[in-house]
């Protein structure tokens, strides 16, 4: 078979692969960059998938050898038939991708690819990688135990935000990112792409989200214990948190600086609002309850008299997207909400907004391990009460820490979280129908 | 008292002298008031420490740390000293301590003792001859002023019975200044003859072969104007000039600070670490032990893994000595409100179990008596960086008396046997010093060394078999911590390194049962072997290492060298 055709058989089977279940119909290679030849060899592939009317693009690391050994068989992709050797997803193999520290460590260019370290970073090569989780969309690799390098599998065409702000971060000095090392720079459709970013690897962090859930959990384990009292409390972290997102908005509006969001502009956003409550609420009938108080906030909002204050943000900002070190916590993925354009996805917005999603995720957090108990309902109470009180946690120590004080602008907080948990209920009603009742649980609490 | 001389060198025969022995050893603090009274008064002396030091070797025990035994009117626990160069009566004499460090040596163990350099008792004849004669030889023994004026800076320590930290004398007329109690005036350091004074004491013990001190509340020895009156450098001078001296006469001995300071201050008191260290060789991690407490509650490693990350590097020859309780209380002087808050409602919800700014419960009332949160908090003791000092009764769960005044909830006689007093002593109980523990869970009928000897799954007999595992593993005193990444926050795992002598510590800081992938890349190869049972576990590869961990469940492994294939 062919390479293309290889590549056909096995893109289906990538995680990171989004055309699953639809039929390919070409695999076009658009660049093939030799990084290294002899045994083994490394190519660089860019490869469009067309399906249907469809065209995404993608990245390999292809690697090949006249023979697999057996820790590599689990990423084969097949035997080419111009006698080029087996083919592999080089991704897996770390006599190979010594290639990217290499390459990044020498500000190299080969072909169309440039490989570029952060100014002042100093990159130890010969680290031994390893790739670690199965992410969406990328692949990440650790080398050692200093770096991580995200490569990008699915591309967009152009800069990359999470790398554009961890830049603009680092020179901040901010002490809450992922410090960035480096990155890779090609050409996708024409135009400047960034495919794969190096930072520093988190050696010791834990996710917001399973962090909390430890809290939670020992909440639920405790019968009749308020949230203040259990030893499993959160709100110290919680306020952490609030103070690292402030200082991380403050460093974002210093370095990309701020711009006035008229009040027109805000009154569209309350226009959109609008529209997407009554979309949700012709799909889910029990959202009809909330839409009356919903609606009151939509029209408070169009009221704002005075322009808010808009800069670059996190733009998907949730438990998930944030770490705790054995320092402090990091804030990870500046990329925006995945399934925009990268324009809108980039454009500066009111960072209240992020606070809105960190809101909302401590309401999923404080609900989803009840989702199926026989006691939920019982359980409600206690989960409001933990929500309750690491928001208020969260936003306090916001304030501390900086920003705006989130209780000075409730009319705008108000209408933002209602705006996600809208969209919380629409999704959870199409894709996940056991979790419908953690947006509405919530819902009738916030009223 | 001339026919005293200095005990032989005892450790020169079988035991050759290892002049960092402090780093390895396992320490045991010992109320000689409380451990065995052997004449029947209903005080514990030192006659009954000796024959209980079988006990204490049995246990395997390196070190004893005494609490203070000199002459003293007791009205702070003897940290308020009468006489440097005399024991207190009811604990025997000069003749009984040097059987004491003899006995203990024989046994290959070591004793250190409480020293009080910053003040000594308004009874001590230094304070009477300088009160009273002011120009007399005595007369600038301490820091007297006409007046309050100077060092206001200098906070108020013992904030619930002192209101300033100078008290006037009605004898001299004259005011004088103290950090801690009225009764305990500050020694003037700037006076040379008081420097000589003390180093003369510090002789005078070492000389009958006392190992070492512990140096209570050195960072207050002098006074600056403008200042807070504490860590200044004056003060680490003096203390380099005694590190020189024991060094130059007693190559062996250890000085162990007490200075409840953050770690970054604190090793300042170890001195400079181009030479190793030229202050004290040893110095508390104070804050270390309450956030074993707190990411224990709170079901995470943070709370640990944070105060670790902050803990700078010590020069080579120096250490820490880690504990989970002492005599005195959970000190929560260096804790953040918010932390101190915390602590407070959950380890004290009774009012009377708070002192100062502490909290007086024993470890395991402190943890509701649970023998795996018991297990593992003693496994943390003796696997984190540092030397651990037990405290006296805690291996065998000893509880403590929260009616009692003061401190002295936690000082209850040691429970021996189900005999009379505990077998403690032979005196009518109405005469002992405390009472003994009688409470249904921790009263001495049921717990006492005795019946935990002769159970084989006591906690006593689980203690000394950890213990043992940590002596044959140097690398547990001596060697690296690396903290690795768990995929689970409520696993603290880490790695411990000396040359081809390395332990995996895993411990699970939740109730609940939880899996953890360790990321153990670097060990790649190794078959990892429990300590306690020497069972093989699977050979780490490239992939996360999982392990899954009963709730408060933990697991020390050997990671022993790959062995190559020829």
């Amino acid at each position: 078979m062919t390479l293309q055709e290889l590549l056909a058989d096995w893109l289906p089977d990538q995680r990171w692969f989004a055309g699953k279940g639809r039929a390919i119909d070409e695999v076009i290679v658009e660049s093939d960059t030799e990084l290294r030849s002899g045994e083994p060899a490394l190519r660089h592939l860019i490869i469009a998938v067309r399906q249907g009317g469809t065209i995404e693009r993608y990245q390999v690391l292809l690697g090949c050898r006249s023979g697999l050994p057996d820790k590599l068989k689990h990423a084969e992709i097949g035997w080419v038939a111009n006698g080029d050797g087996c083919a592999y997803d080089a991704a897996h193999d770390p006599a190979l991708t010594t290639a990217i520290l290499d390459g990044i460590a020498a500000d190299a260019h080969i072909g169309d690819l440039t490989f570029h370290h952060v100014p002042g970073a100093v990159i130890t090569s010969g680290l031994h990688s390893l790739v670690i989780g199965a992410e969406q969309s990328n692949t990440s690799l650790v080398f050692g135990e200093a770096y991580v390098c995200k490569l990008f599998r699915r591309l967009a065409p152009g800069p990359n935000p999470d790398l554009e702000l961890n830049v603009a971060l680092a020179r901040e000095g901010s002490g809450h990112i992922a410090a960035p090392y480096g990155w890779i720079q090609g050409t996708v459709d024409g135009e400047p792409t960034t495919l794969a970013v190096l930072s520093r690897y988190l050696r010791t962090a834990t996710d917001g989200w399973t962090l909390a859930a430890t809290s939670v959990r020992d909440l639920y384990a405790q019968e009749g214990v308020r949230a203040a009292d259990a030893g499993g409390d959160f709100a110290g972290e919680a306020g952490r948190l609030g103070r690292a997102t402030a200082e991380v908005h403050r460093d974002l509006a210093n370095a990309l600086g701020t711009v006035d969001l008229p009040v027109d502009g805000v009154r569209e956003m309350a226009d959109g609002m609008r529209e997407r409550l009554k979309e949700a609420v012709n799909e889910v009938a029990e959202l009809g309850a909330y839409a009356e108080p919903i609606d009151a906030a939509y029209d408070a909002l169009s009221q704002v008299d005075a322009p808010l204050t808009a800069q670059r943000v996190h733009g998907d900002f949730h438990l998930g997207q944030v770490v705790r070190t054995d320092q402090r916590w990091v804030i990870l993925d500046f990329e925006g909400e995945p399934a925009r354009p990268l324009a809108e996805r980039r454009a500066p917005t009111t960072p209240l907004r992020d606070i809105a999603g960190m809101l909302r995720s401590f309401e999923y957090a404080a609900r989803y391990q009840l989702v199926g108990r026989p006691d939920e309902a019982d359980l409600e109470p206690r989960a409001a009460d933990w929500a309750k009180r690491n928001r208020e946690a969260f936003c306090a120590g916001y304030a501390y820490g900086g920003g705006l004080n989130p209780y000075d602008h409730q009319v705008v907080l108000r209408a933002l979280e209602y705006d996600k948990a809208v969209y919380e209920v629409m999704y959870e009603a199409r894709n996940r129908p056991t979790w419908l009742q953690i947006p509405l649980n919530s819902l009738s609490k916030l009223q | 008292m001339n026919d005293i001389q200095p005990i032989p060198d005892t450790f020169t025969h079988e035991k050759p002298r290892d002049p960092h022995w402090y780093k390895r050893a396992v320490f045991y603090e010992v109320l000689v008031r409380g451990f065995y009274d052997s004449n029947g008064d209903g005080t514990g002396d030192l006659r009954g420490l000796i024959e209980k030091l079988d006990y204490l070797q049995w246990l395997d025990i390196d070190c004893l740390w005494l609490l203070p035994l000199y002459e003293s009117p007791l009205r702070d626990g003897g940290y308020d000293i009468a006489d440097f160069m005399k024991v207190l009566p009811e604990f025997g004499t000069i003749g009984d301590f040097v059987e004491l460090v003899d006995q203990a040596h024989e046994r290959g163990m070591r004793v250190i003792a409480d020293l009080v350099m910053n003040h000594t008792s308004d009874q001590h004849p230094w304070f009477h001859a300088s009160r009273e004669d002011p120009d007399g030889p005595y007369g600038d023994f301490y820091v007297w002023s006409d007046d309050t004026d100077r060092y206001q800076d200098a906070r108020i320590i013992f904030v619930d019975t002192e209101q300033s930290n100078w008290t006037y004398d009605e004898v001299r007329g004259q005011y004088y200044w103290h950090r801690f109690f009225s009764h305990q005036p500050d020694l003037n350091y700037e006076n040379p003859k008081v420097q000589e004074a003390m180093l003369e004491v510090l002789r005078f013990w070492l000389d009958l072969g006392i190992d070492g001190f512990r140096m209570d509340a050195i960072p207050y020895l002098y006074e600056r104007e403008g200042t807070n009156c504490e860590n200044l450098k004056e003060t680490h001078e003096f203390l380099k000039r005694v590190r020189a001296e024991v060094d130059r006469l007693y190559p062996d001995r250890v000085l162990l600070a007490e200075a409840n300071q953050w770690p970054t201050d604190v090793v300042e008191y170890f001195g400079d670490p181009e030479t190793g260290g030229n202050e004290c060789h040893m110095a508390f991690h104070f804050p270390l032990m309450p956030r074993i407490f707190m990411a224990v509650r709170r079901e995470q490693r943070y709370p640990i893994s944070e105060i670790l990350a902050q803990t700078p590097d010590i020069p080579k020859n120096c250490q820490w000595g880690i504990f989970l309780r002492n005599h005195d209380e959970l000190t929560l002087e260096m804790v953040t409100d918010e932390e101190r808050d915390y602590m407070y409602s959950e380890y004290a919800k009774d009012p009377r179990m708070k002192a100062n700014i502490g909290i007086r419960r024993r470890l395991a009332p402190l943890l509701d008596n649970d023998r795996d949160q018991l297990e593992l908090f003693t496994a943390m003791l003796l696997s984190l960086p540092g030397s651990p000092v037990l405290y006296y009764g805690d291996e065998i769960g000893m509880g403590d008396n929260i009616w009692l005044g003061d401190r002295d909830a936690v000082r209850t006689p040691m429970q021996w046997s189900p005999d009379r007093n505990a077998g403690f002593s032979k005196v009518d109980p109405a005469r002992l010093y405390l009472p003994a523990i009688m409470d249904p869970i921790y009263g001495f009928q049921a717990l006492n060394v005795e019946a935990e000897m002769n159970d084989s799954g006591s906690f006593l007999n689980w203690t000394r078999k950890m213990i043992q595992i940590r002596k044959g593993h140097p690398v547990f005193g001596l060697g690296t911590y690396q903290e690795l990444h768990a995929s689970n926050p409520s696993v603290l795992a880490f790695v411990r390194e000396y040359g081809d002598d390395r332990i995996l510590c895993v411990n699970n800081l939740s109730r609940f049962p939880q899996p953890v992938e360790l990321d153990l890349r670097r060990f790649q190869d190794v078959t990892p072997i429990e300590t306690m049972g020497g069972v093989s576990f699977p050979a780490i590869g490239e992939l996360p290492y999982l392990l899954t961990l009963p709730g408060h469940g933990f697991y020390w492994f050997q990671l022993p060298p790959v062995e190559q294939e020829s």
